[in-house]
């Protein structure tokens, strides 16, 4: 385990790190913005209050898996977290550390997702072939949604009405109001490894095992081809209104336009990196056109594209950024490493 | 990848990985406990498939379901398992708790996905190494499994390792018997006699097979010891050749041929004496996926000679030698 002498840039200032055992499988923040969670491949979840953000010595820690920590989420309630594990087992961490479990399977629990409005409230989990759509606490399975192949990655449109899952040979669409049982398949021969969806639900996008990005227009099932990529995709982030999508996978940062008829017929845009090496994460904030990068040299940049002005948050991360994440009022970003740094910075004015 | 790219890793950091295969009731999974309960003082990773007729007995035991799908390469014969590089790609973030990875195969299944999958994902290929294939055979059932199914000649086919298991359940000639029939098929793995799997470790982890580091020293000399096969049948042609290579001219020369003939061609391997290289060069491919590095130099007083190893069907040998002998320097 290689542990960073000096972290520079934005963290010496706004932020704080801390290495802690364990890759850095992902981060969130809880919806309230008030806490952030990183999971460890040792199944474990450390979790920084706000309000304890200079003082990494004081984030808790909570065994939650047996075995590692796959996936997470913010809870549908405002102060946690859910996290999937391949222990088989999903998982809620509430606001004082308490751990319930949610459900338990044969297989590793992949992914999740959580989505909440004024009306509804969900959480989705995929396990081999299978999701599972519950209600906001958990507790119920409203339906469970059968998958041609395993499920490797789900996501829910903005308004929470639909719910997608990439998988082998395309992607499936299914309503998530409980009655509606049809699925809409959109079908592309391969291997896809990830999800991503238009914020205004224009299209859907999947990372490839063949080193490029497919995607469906939703209006009419129109085939979009995104690719030139040195390595696989393996994080993708649209921008708040859906003008960009961001990707991770070239020695760049990869930005598809999607206005102007594109990104059909359109080259996407490149915004330097760290001069050569390879691009691992990329996160858009969620309320300015501006996006979080991670390398694999470890270091993390903010850009804004329109400029392309780029702040150092962190350099000499020693090991792969392989979490990145804002918090959904913009204020927070936080980030892991392979060798389990993890990082949190306050953006916040003031 | 259609070509044949000769890069080279570091293969001392990379997670050994053995995959076992062999029929239904052959004694994978007893070979496999046995694998996991001696005392070795090492931790495995081990990966099942879902319908496993034992319970295995280890920490770390990953649920697979053997999704295999084509790369979208252009390449028909370009399969790979979808889940292997989920499952190894995760494993992969817990490096520390395991010294290696054994997979379990399903008795029926086809070995050249998992294999491939070694050769295509990029991820897997940066963490990992294929250490052997190592395929479990049932000598009592083996000759009539052989007639019925064309998986068996592929797991044959595929082994760096054969383990002959129940052999005390056959006498000497039925013995002698599938050992001819695994040879016609698979001149060069090392054969290992067993009951319920009691094999030494030695023989099955680590051993390199894949990279051949063992395998090709380990060869016997029978270059010219050529059965009148039936062409349709799987079987194994073997090369050798005293001048040295030109490393440009055998590039293009094996790229043409498995991108030409890599559907017949099941496993290629060599080791070679490139012009103006002390190391030997090892070179692998699984149908049309080829592989290479350096493996150290000749030893001292060594013969410098290039082996080239066939298993596949329709191998033409002249064909081939001609070929081969073409990549001579000149």
């Amino acid at each position: 385990m290689s542990i960073p002498t000096e972290l520079r840039g934005l963290i010496e200032k706004r932020g704080a790190s801390r290495t802690v055992e364990g890759h850095i499988t992902a981060c969130a923040a809880s919806r309230d913005n008030m806490r952030f969670a990183f999971t460890t491949a040792e199944g474990d979840v450390i979790v920084a209050h706000r309000a304890d953000l200079a003082e990494p010595a004081s984030w808790a820690t909570y065994a939650v898996h047996d075995g590692a920590a796959l996936a997470l989420a913010p809870d549908t309630d405002p102060g946690g977290f859910l996290t999937g594990g391949d222990d088989g087992r999903l998982c809620r961490l509430d606001m004082h550390g308490e751990i319930e479990e949610l459900g338990k399977t044969r297989r590793w629990v992949e992914h999740v997702a959580s989505h909440v409005d004024a009306k509804t409230a969900y959480i989705a989990s995929a396990s081999g072939k299978q999701v599972e759509l519950r209600d906001g606490r958990g507790e119920t399975v409203l339906k469970t949604l059968e998958h041609p192949s395993s499920v490797t990655g789900i996501v829910f449109d903005t308004k929470g009405k639909r719910i997608a899952a990439s998988h082998y040979n395309g992607a499936s669409v299914w309503f998530t109001q409980p009655k509606s049982e049809s699925v809409r398949l959109l079908e592309w021969k391969g291997s896809h490894t990830g999800i991503a969806i238009h914020p205004a639900g224009e299209a859907l996008i999947t990372s490839m095992q063949d080193n490029d990005l497919h995607g469906w227009r939703l209006s009419d099932g129109h085939n979009i081809r995104m690719s030139g990529y040195p390595t696989k995709v393996k994080s993708m982030s649209f921008s708040r209104t859906g003008k960009w999508l961001a990707t991770s996978g070239a020695d760049v940062v990869v930005l598809w336009p999607f206005f102007g008829g594109g990104p059909m017929g359109k080259p996407p845009v490149e915004l330097p990196g760290m001069g050569g090496a390879l691009c691992t994460r990329v996160a858009y904030n969620p309320e300015q056109e501006i996006l979080a990068a991670g390398f694999a040299d470890g270091s993390v940049l903010m850009i804004e594209p329109e400029s392309q002005r780029v702040l150092p948050v962190c350099l000499n991360g020693g090991s792969a950024i392989s979490a990145l994440s804002y918090s959904s009022d913009g204020c927070l970003l936080g980030f892991g490493t392979e060798d389990g740094l993890i990082g949190l910075v306050d953006l916040s004015a003031g | 990848m259609s070509d044949a790219s000769l890069t080279s890793e570091p293969a001392d950091t990379l997670v050994p990985v053995t995959v076992l295969t062999g029929f239904l009731g052959a004694g994978k999974t007893t070979l496999l406990n046995h694998i996991l309960t001696a005392e070795h003082g090492r931790k495995y990773a081990v990966v099942i498939n879902e319908f496993g007729e034992l319970g295995v007995d280890n920490d770390l035991v990953v649920d697979a379901d053997e999704e295999v799908f084509e790369m979208n390469n252009g390449c028909i014969c370009c399969t790979v398992r979808g889940d292997l590089i989920r499952i190894l790609g995760s494993l992969m973030k817990r490096r520390n708790k395991f010294d290696g990875i054994i997979i379990e195969t399903t008795g029926l299944a086809d070995p050249a996905p998992v294999a491939q999958t070694f050769f295509a994902d990029e991820d897997v290929r940066a963490k990992t190494r294929l250490d052997a294939v190592v395929t479990v055979v049932d000598a009592l059932n083996f000759l009539q499994t052989l007639k019925e199914s064309p998986e068996a000649h592929q797991q044959i086919a595929f082994a760096d390792v054969i383990i002959l298991n129940k052999t005390d359940l056959v006498d000497d000639a039925q013995l002698k018997a599938v050992e001819d029939a695994i040879r016609k098929i698979n001149a060069f793995a090392p054969i290992h006699k067993a009951q319920k799997g009691n094999v030494k470790l030695t023989d099955v982890m680590d051993v390199g097979g894949f990279d051949l580091q063992r395998t090709l020293s380990t060869m016997p000399d029978f270059l010219e010891n050529t059965h009148h096969h039936h062409e349709e049948d799987v079987n194994s042609i073997s090369l050798s050749l005293k001048t040295p290579l030109d490393a440009g001219r055998f590039q293009m020369w094996i790229g043409a041929l498995l991108q030409e003939k890599g559907a017949d061609i099941l496993r290629t391997k060599g080791i070679l004496n490139f012009e103006g290289q002390s190391d030997r060069f090892a070179f692998q491919a699984v149908h049309m996926m080829a592989d290479g590095n350096d493996i150290g130099p000749w030893k001292e007083g060594e013969e410098r000679e290039s082996r080239l190893v066939f298993i596949g069907r329709n191998l033409n040998r002249p064909q081939l030698r001609r070929g081969f002998e073409s990549c001579a320097v000149a």
